[in-house]
């Protein structure tokens, strides 16, 4: 087929339906707002329920077992490791970091892109890949080395799904900087039609405010502002 | 430097067809899907069993963890597996390794020149896609309705227990969500997919792989719903509150995979039904020139994106609350049953509205062809739905009124509770406004519509009692509140579909639904279900809780009555469905325009041709062109003009 | 000369003072057929619907009559409600009749010439809609903001569990749920429990109310009471009965197999019999 199949430099077009790309990049770009939308939502379920069981302390089973301060009198009959405590903060903030620097790195990548030099965009590309497996990587490592387990109550369950939403996605990433790069390679990815690593900036920015949620619960909504939680089953109140 | 790196940016590479058009897509259908399903599953079901010791342990009260994760293992296999068999994933893999679609690859995907098959396989035309879901939607309703009948069989049988506790209980919970899976995708999967692009004067959707992805996903979904029933079913209603539905038996996995695949699949429908509509309006088509089913379909879509992630967390949470043992709603453990309830109804409310609102707006998209005159005040119609949006986030815990979980919230709530029928009237007025003086063409399509606001004003009066709180305070968890929901979802949701369906019925199928039987299903079905839920009201006031199997006589008679109003809408809906499949074979042909509609859609051929349009049209004019000048405006400037003179003005 | 010359006016001639033109618009429309036609039907479908105000409450006495200023509550507001909504449902099935029975209908397949006047919109119309519906949502709503606050002070817990005295005036029962089963405690008589429900009559009775499996719901029928019973919380609820007799404790929330069989009844004594019931059961009034 003729190159018209792809348009020219001035309108290049979409092989598929042989609309301008430009328009292509518009819809897509459309697309990509509704998912953050859809992102934010799902995200929110986990704040909501992170700091609504904070809040609320339901028989004293908020914070793992072996954490002082709160009600140790319930009735959970679950064994428990006894030297749970809550998580150490900085790891969140670690891979927090992490996030934050590949997408710099992605951008430098993508303004790289729109000024025509395509090593650039595999630097800034490639950088942002190995720190996204690096995020990953320390994710893993954090979430198999709590002082925890998924049964040491709402605390632990709650941060435990935070992380797993992280490593959701933070794998989609990783399969789209790994798509990025291929295409660029190739050609596919170029100033002419770069509005697909366009999009996965925004989207990692969004990542970015994702992970920063997570990290700004588990640091500073610890300890439960419901000291007396009422005993399950009873009228009573810890004496 | 290679001669790729100079002629970087020069041009966009053209992707090389590498062998036939579709590439593997060309082997990939419906029965791949169901081998790599049931393969998968298989498989999965098979290592899971091997890799658990027997006897595993597991957490206090509940159900032994062997038999739940080999079940999780097979239902992922099964849903990864047959998407995959379908070819899902081969879209992704493509982009990965930089192996685009060609313009052949395209036309091949949308189903060109492959005739009936194209709709066993991941085919990406709207036009196709809607009538898959058109299909799905009809099965998924009779399952429920099936489940209907048998519920009502057992409240019809007030002197004995026809089915045991634990079945009657999950048929009553897997009705449920049979029945509103199947009501949100009846406008928005058939009319929504078919007819809305080529009504705003597109060729396909946005993203045309998306929409067969979620068409499929739904059909992933669907299994696992069904096998729940298998595996003792879902013992909670179909809101499933914790933790009761974490006691029991290992089909509340299904239930929660179900949902899990069919929020992944509404999400993608949405990302692509409002990217279309707010991309690929036809020049010309301002806001203003914009028919109102397609505000309607965008709401909905708009609704879902927003509230669906809640309840598809909610169920990812009990999952693992089930699986991993957390304690999420575990209030021995710190979990709160309040915290499911509030991520639940966070969709549960805006999820009545995506099923209402698209309802509406295709009532209101039919009113003004059948009465040959302008929609009324087609800007109130928008300000109702734009009101209902606005609002359906901020009402969801009227639904919590008692549980007690924040007494002083109930003031507000009920606020807005009661103000959300504010833009719901507003719907109603245009509706009336529209008959107004109009001279109605009374066809089957235009009938429903007399259904439907009969409807409307029953449910949405009941509506108020509810949300009263002090009355609440008699009415919720009776089957008053059955009866009221039914009269909304069904009176108004599943009515106005059918009047739909019997409106695009000649588009998208090239055949005329039979009037005379259509009618009689119709109508039956009206008569059974006016005195299966007045009946039921009267159940509720009287004091009849909901979900229960046996009851005192007290409640007897309006059981009866129920029951045999419900065999008889089951009557209706059978003849409403015989006459759908058979006018589908045997039908008149319809001619291309036969409701003498303005609409785009409406000046396509049919059968729509691929491309819907073979030149892109623009819009000049105004929507619902229809009508002659106002008589009354004329005598009225005149009486006027002779009021002036009269009193001496000039 | 005009048409309107010949006419002799029956009100006398006009003068530029009185009778605004708009009084004129409107009679002049009410002379239209179908404006009468639909506010005749409007008035006789509502009278059709009235007796529903009545019949609703006939349905809600049947488990039993009202037996606290509650239910009674309750009760009116569901007739008020009725009452209010009938003129806005008789005028809106006065129209779906009447386009159907007096405006013109078309049969047939072909496509009918356009005869219906293109009216595109109808401020007057439009702004009354508003106007009234609004001003009935906000009647609503404020009538139901007032009687809930009416009934949150008289009985809604305002008193947490480990704040209510145990020697006030009014009686605190502890009611736990289970599957299926209810239990009631009664932490002012030296902790009795009992199935049966019992409480005295004219005297307020906080409940305090948990579970100890699923949620349950804790329904006195008559009484018009009603509040969840949560694992892990304590929910409030309370009312004064003023009625002596037997009643009915329902489940109101789905908890299991035998969720249907999760009734208990209630009893309320007078001030004598209830405090032999204690008496008997071994409890005595502690303070």
């Amino acid at each position: 087929m003729s190159t018209d199949a792809v348009g020219t430099q001035e309108t290049p077009l979409y092989p598929p339906t042989g609309e301008p790309i430009g328009e292509i990049a518009r819809r897509t770009k459309v697309g990509l707002w509704t998912l953050i939308v859809m992102s934010v939502s799902g995200t929110l379920a986990l704040v909501v329920s992170y700091s609504y069981l904070w809040a609320l302390n339901v028989n004293g089973g908020w914070a793992p077992p072996g954490a002082s301060l709160t009600s140790s009198q319930t009735n959970s009959t679950l064994p428990s490791k006894s030297d749970a405590t809550f998580a150490p903060e900085w790891p969140f903030w670690a891979i927090f970091g992490l996030t934050v620097l590949a997408t710099i790195a992605m951008w430098f990548g993508y303004k790289q892109l729109v000024k025509g030099h395509r090593d650039g965009m595999l630097l800034g590309g490639g950088v942002s890949l190995i720190i996204t497996v690096a995020a990953l990587v320390a994710q893993w490592i954090q979430i198999t080395t709590f002082p925890f387990g998924a049964s040491n109550g709402a605390y632990a369950s709650a941060v435990l799904l935070l992380c797993a939403e992280n490593i959701f996605n933070l794998l989609i990433l990783v399969f789209l900087h790994i798509g990025l790069l291929n295409r660029t390679r190739k050609g596919l990815i170029s100033p002419l039609v770069y509005y697909q690593t366009k999009l996965v900036s925004y989207w990692m920015v969004w990542i970015c405010v994702s992970v920063l949620l997570g990290a700004l619960l588990t640091t500073f909504l610890l300890d439960s502002p419901n000291t007396e939680p009422s005993i399950f089953g009873t009228f009573k109140l810890p004496s | 430097m290679s001669a790729t790196a100079t002629a970087f940016g020069a041009q966009v590479p053209q992707p090389v067809q590498h062998g036939k058009p579709g590439g593997i897509m060309r082997r990939l259908n419906f029965g791949t899907g169901l081998i790599g399903g049931l393969g998968l599953a298989a498989i999965a079901a098979v290592v899971t069993n091997a890799f658990i010791p027997s006897g595993a342990a597991s957490s206090v009260n509940y159900a032994p963890i062997a038999p739940q994760l080999v079940y999780l293992a097979a239902l992922l296999g099964w849903v990864i597996g047959f998407m995959a068999g379908m070819g899902a994933f081969i879209g992704p893999i493509r982009w990965l390794m930089g192996r685009d679609l060609t313009h052949a690859d395209a036309e091949y995907m949308a189903g060109k020149d492959l005739g009936k098959a194209r709709y066993w396989k991941f085919t990406t035309d709207h036009k196709v896609v809607g009538i898959q879901y058109l299909i799905m939607v009809m099965i998924i309703l009779g399952f429920g309705g099936l489940l209907a009948m048998l519920i009502r069989t057992e409240l019809g049988v007030t002197w004995a227990e026809v089915f045991t506790p634990s079945f009657y209980n999950s048929i009553i919970g897997t009705h449920g969500i049979a029945m509103i899976i199947g009501m949100i995708i009846v406008v928005m999967g058939p009319i929504a997919n078919f007819i809305m692009p080529i009504m705003i004067g597109a060729r396909d959707m946005a993203f045309p792989r998306l929409n067969a992805l979620s068409l499929w996903l739904l059909a992933a979904a669907v299994p696992c719903l069904i096998s729940s029933l298998f595996l003792g079913g879902i013992q909670d209603g179909w809101s499933v509150y914790q933790p009761l539905a974490s006691q029991g038996p290992p089909g509340m996995l299904g239930y929660q995979m179900t949902i899990i695949v069919f929020a992944i699949s509404t999400g993608v429908a949405s990302v692509n039904v409002m990217t279309t509509i707010l991309t690929m309006r036809a020049k010309g088509m301002t806001w203003s020139r914009t028919p109102i089913l397609v505000f309607g379909v965008f709401a909905a879509a708009l609704m879902g994106l927003y509230a669906f992630p809640f309840y598809q967390y909610s169920q990812i949470l009990a999952l693992s609350d089930r699986i991993f043992s957390t304690s999420f709603f575990k209030p021995l453990e710190g979990g709160s049953v309040w915290l499911y309830e509030n991520l639940f109804w966070l969709l549960g409310h805006p999820e009545v509205y995506v099923i209402l609102i698209p309802s509406t707006a295709l009532m209101l998209e039919l009113l003004p062809v059948f009465y040959r005159k302008p929609l009324f005040s087609f800007n109130f119609a928008v300000a109702g739905i734009v009101g209902v949006v606005a609002l359906s986030g901020l009402v969801w815990a009227h639904h919590m009124y008692m549980t007690g979980w924040a007494p002083a919230v109930n003031y507000p709530f009920m606020l807005s509770t009661e103000m959300i029928s504010i833009p719901v009237g507003f719907l109603v007025l245009v509706v009336l406004g529209t008959m107004w003086r109009g001279v109605v063409w009374t066809r089957l399509p235009i009938m429903a519509v007399y259904a439907v606001i009969f409807n409307k004003m029953i449910g949405g009066v009941t509506g108020i009692y509810l949300s009263d709180v002090p009355a609440d305070q008699y009415f919720h968890g009776s089957m008053f509140v059955v009866a009221h929901f039914h009269f909304m979802l069904m009176g108004v949701g599943l009515f106005g579909a059918m009047g739909g369906i019997a409106f695009y019925f000649p588009k998208m199928t090239g055949r005329m639904l039979n009037e005379r039987s259509g009618s009689i299903g119709l109508w039956t079905a009206f008569v059974g279900f006016q005195i299966t839920f007045m009946s039921m009201f009267v159940a509720g006031l009287q004091g009849q809780p909901r979900r229960v199997l046996q009851f005192d006589d007290l409640f007897n008679i309006s059981n009866w009555i129920s029951t045999i109003g419900a065999y008889i809408i089951g009557v209706g809906m059978l003849i409403f469905l015989g006459a759908i499949i058979s006018s589908w074979k045997y039908g008149d042909i319809a001619p291309s325009n036969p409701w003498g509609s303005k609409s785009l859609e409406w000046q396509t051929p049919t059968p729509v041709p691929l491309d819907n349009f073979a030149v892109l049209p623009v819009v000049t004019e105004r929507p619902y062109n229809y009508g002659v000048p106002d008589p009354y405006e004329k005598e009225m400037r005149e009486h006027d003009g002779d009021l002036m003179t009269k009193v001496g003005a000039k | 000369m005009t048409a309107t010359d010949v006419r002799p006016d029956p009100d006398g001639p006009e003068t530029p003072t009185n009778r605004p033109p708009s009084m004129h618009r409107v009679k002049n429309w009410i002379r239209r057929p179908y404006a009468r036609g639909i506010m005749v039907l409007t008035v006789v479908i509502g009278f059709l619907l009235l007796p529903l105000c009545w019949l609703l409450l006939a349905a809600m006495n049947q488990t039993g009559a009202p037996a606290s200023p509650i239910m009674r509550d309750i009760e009116q507001t569901v007739f008020v409600f009725t009452l209010v909504s009938i003129p806005i449902c008789a005028f809106v099935f006065a129209v779906l009749v009447y386009s159907l029975l007096g405006w013109k209908h078309v049969k047939g397949d072909q496509v009918p010439k356009d005869e219906s006047p293109a009216i595109r919109s109808n401020t007057i119309g439009v702004v009354l809609w508003t106007v009234v519906s609004s001003a009935l949502a906000f009647f609503l709503v404020v009538w139901g903001l007032i009687e809930l606050a009416q009934i949150t002070a008289n009985s809604y817990g305002t008193i947490p569990a480990d704040e209510q005295p145990a020697d006030s005036q009014a009686l605190i029962v502890n009611v736990t749920g289970q599957q299926w089963v209810w239990t009631f405690e009664y932490p002012q008589y030296d902790k009795i429990t009992s199935e049966t429900l019992y409480l005295e009559k004219d005297r307020p009775v906080y409940f305090n109310v948990t579970s100890k499996d699923v949620i349950h719901n804790f329904w006195a029928v008559e009484l018009g009471v009603k509040i969840d019973a949560n694992p892990g919380a304590i929910t409030q609820t309370g009312v004064t009965p003023d009625k002596a007799g037997t009643f009915n404790v329902r489940c109101a929330e789905l908890c299991g197999l035998h969720h249907a069989y999760m009734e208990t009844q209630i009893q309320v004594l007078d001030k004598g019999s209830f405090n032999s019931w204690a008496r008997e059961m071994g409890g005595s009034k502690t303070s």
